[in-house]
């Protein structure tokens, strides 16, 4: 079975000026940067726009090149096809531009994981709905839901790996009803006892926390989601 | 909680907001785990199809059984719990892809379809089913069906246009590519919810829109 | 004092109907370790959900120091600690230390001092060590030592534990029951180890969801014997 470690596992631990600087900075360059790329597609704004998130990713966060370049090889057949794709039907201007924009945000988004530990990236993501609480949002319980959600994973990834052996053993591997089933069967009851355990430790309900301490208890959240440091 | 509760499945209808308000622990860890769930299925290898390779995977089997087993709102809340977290960086989409980035790739449009999705194959499910207990898979298969058909299809060939730069026509028939491979794997929903509803006749809500708490008491009840 | 008054659960059944899972039972428990043996199906752990309001009777009342579980259940909760079966379905975090830390929340506000509380709660069960490992390495023992610590971590009056050691090797067994022999508070554990049962000042059998046997241990231990033989 994974460890979840492997899930949280793009992060590469480093004291670079991007490792220190705060989640949200990092969040808004990311998406402040890679927006006009997308939205204007000039070759130049590309150029720009790949030749800063590279620097950044080498300078200010102090990665290898090789494995900066190696974050974009999984997407490198698509970006290709959608390079012949674009110079085909819109020219040589098109096949640089939009790949080009694809890739940019593709190291947007991989500079902020590989330099935020993931349970940051997670209370990140939880302090990003607290303004939705007006809207009836409860982020205590989407935190909540979120680290079941983390750390049921590698247990369901385990048990589907688990059933396609014992399908393929039983010369079954071409019936995905056979694997998936039990896997959503075992889930359910899984969540079930989960559910019943955090009902015991009084964790998860509706009513919110305030009347059970009696005062607002997300108003210290923000010291808790800082004073962390991730695992 | 749903056992302080009883005649909640009843009221539930009343609201969808005050419906969501009621979700006890079992609901919560429900959402949780199918979250989980559609990225176990996302992320062991799936088979790379048509000019853009965007691989086939049984995430959008995730999706749909999220929808029909939960219902149209515990389902939405799975799959939109999947795609936030899967946005937030996480690498739970198909192929290990995770992180704003997405949004920016070609299959973007396929991943803001599915929470829409899931609600309504959900909904679907849960309408058809009180009129006809018969046919069941078939009825099933038709809920997750039509959602893949008004919804997922729709805004992928979106996302192809405007992220892939793709013209429509090319994008309709690289869209098309999916299709045989969709209609599998809606069947294989349908008969997989089939089985699970078996499993847990009370987690599925009968009375309409999902109240909470059937989960619930369906724990109570099978491990006493 | 955990108190029954002519609690019953039914359940519904397939079509419609309902059958009994526990019939009515008026009980007061108030001894510091109380064991509940039975067979399967018998209707233990509906006893054990009944008291922190997990289940809740069909009819009847069950109250915690006098709190009723239906109307006032967080309250109970608070007051009743659960240990389940199998930790791997009790544990919520990815690690021990945030999984101690999240009970912890409720009742230490600053995150530096809950940090602080959550390593001194693991220390004291001896796995202190193991803080920062995921808790699918580690094995079935500790996971159910830490789940028992998060559940204590918060001082409940009473603890509950169903089963803990039925999927635990003989060593962590005795690990478990001597962990539990150790704790202060009111222990109330079902089991099948007819020897861990008798860790207990009193025993309650139960079989098709009556209570059959309530009394001293050993009594209760031959008499569940002769019940199994007959």
């Amino acid at each position: 079975m994974r460890g979840h470690g492997q899930l949280l596992g793009l992060y590469v631990p480093g004291h670079s000026l991007l490792h220190r600087t705060p989640l949200a900075l990092k969040a808004l360059l990311c998406v402040g940067a890679s927006t006009p790329v997308v939205l204007i597609r000039q070759p130049i704004t590309t150029a720009a726009g790949l030749v800063l998130f590279l620097l950044l990713m080498t300078v200010g966060a102090r990665l290898p090149l090789r494995k900066v370049l190696g974050a974009l090889v999984p997407a490198l057949p698509v970006l290709a096809l959608l390079a012949l794709y674009s110079w085909f039907t819109r020219g040589p201007e098109a096949a640089f531009v939009v790949p080009g924009g694809i890739a940019v945000c593709m190291l947007a988004a991989r500079l902020l994981t590989v330099t935020t530990p993931g349970q940051e990236l997670l209370d990140g993501l939880v302090r990003l709905v607290r303004p939705l609480r007006r809207l009836g949002a409860d982020p205590e319980r989407f935190a909540l839901a979120l680290s079941i959600m983390v750390r049921s994973i590698p247990y369901l990834v385990g048990s589907l790996s688990d059933l396609r052996d014992a399908a393929k053993a039983r010369g079954l591997q071409r019936s995905p009803r056979a694997v998936v089933v039990p896997v959503v069967v075992n889930a359910v009851a899984y969540a079930q006892a989960t559910g019943q355990a955090l009902a015991a430790r009084g964790l998860g309900e509706h009513t919110d926390a305030r009347d059970m301490h009696g005062e607002n208890m997300d108003g210290e959240d923000s010291t808790d989601a800082d004073g962390r440091d991730g695992a | 909680m749903s056992q302080a509760h009883p005649s909640s499945s009843g009221a539930a209808v009343a609201s969808r907001r005050r419906a969501r308000k009621r979700w006890n622990s079992t609901d919560l860890s429900l959402i949780a785990v199918f979250a989980a769930l559609i990225a176990a299925l996302a992320i062991v290898p799936g088979i790379p199809v048509g000019a853009l390779g965007v691989p086939i995977t049984l995430q959008t089997l995730g999706v749909m059984l999220a929808g029909v087993v939960l219902g149209p709102g515990r389902g939405g809340a799975a799959v939109g719990l999947y795609v936030l977290a899967g946005l937030a960086g996480l690498p739970i989409f198909s192929g290990f892809r995770g992180g704003l980035a997405v949004l920016a790739g070609p299959s973007a449009g396929y991943l803001i379809a599915f929470p829409l999705a899931a609600m309504l194959a959900g909904f679907l499910a849960a309408a058809l089913l009180r009129r006809t207990r018969r046919f069941r898979v078939g009825v099933l298969f038709l809920a997750c069906f039509t959602a893949s058909l008004l919804l997922i299809h729709p805004l992928g060939i979106t996302g192809l246009v405007v992220n892939g730069g793709l013209s429509v026509g090319d994008a309709i028939a690289t869209d098309a590519v999916f299709l045989p491979g969709d209609v599998i794997k809606n069947l294989l929903a349908a008969g997989i919810a089939a089985a699970v509803h078996r499993a847990f006749p009370r987690l599925v809500p009968r009375t309409g829109a999902d109240g909470p708490g059937h989960g619930g008491n369906e724990g109570a009840a099978r491990t006493a | 004092m955990i108190r029954f008054t002519d609690a019953s659960v039914t359940a519904p059944g397939e079509d419609g109907g309902s059958r009994t899972i526990l019939h009515p039972v008026t009980l007061e428990l108030g001894e510091h370790r109380i064991s509940v043996i039975g067979a399967n199906g018998s209707g233990k752990s509906t006893l054990l959900k009944l008291i922190n309001g997990l289940t809740l009777p069909t009819s009847g009342s069950v109250s915690v120091d006098g709190l009723d579980t239906a109307r006032r259940g967080r309250e109970v909760r608070r007051k009743v600690g659960f240990v389940f079966t199998d930790p791997l379905s009790q544990l919520v975090m990815p690690t021990g230390r945030e999984d101690v830390e999240l009970s912890l929340r409720g009742r230490i506000r600053r995150a530096d001092e809950r940090r602080t509380a959550g390593m001194q709660v693991l220390q004291s069960y001896g796995i202190g060590h193991l803080a920062d490992r995921s808790i699918y390495d580690l094995s079935g023992g500790e996971r159910q030592l830490l789940a028992i610590a998060v559940v204590a971590a918060v001082e409940p009056a009473v603890l509950i534990a169903d089963e803990p050691t039925t999927l635990l090797d003989l060593r962590n067994e005795h690990t478990i029951r001597a962990v539990l022999r150790g704790l202060p508070q009111q222990v109330i554990f079902t089991t099948h180890n007819l020897s861990f049962a008798q860790d207990s000042d009193r025993t309650l059998v139960l079989d098709g969801g009556r209570v059959v046997f309530d009394g001293d241990p050993a009594g209760a231990v031959a008499f569940y014997q002769e019940l199994c033989l007959r």
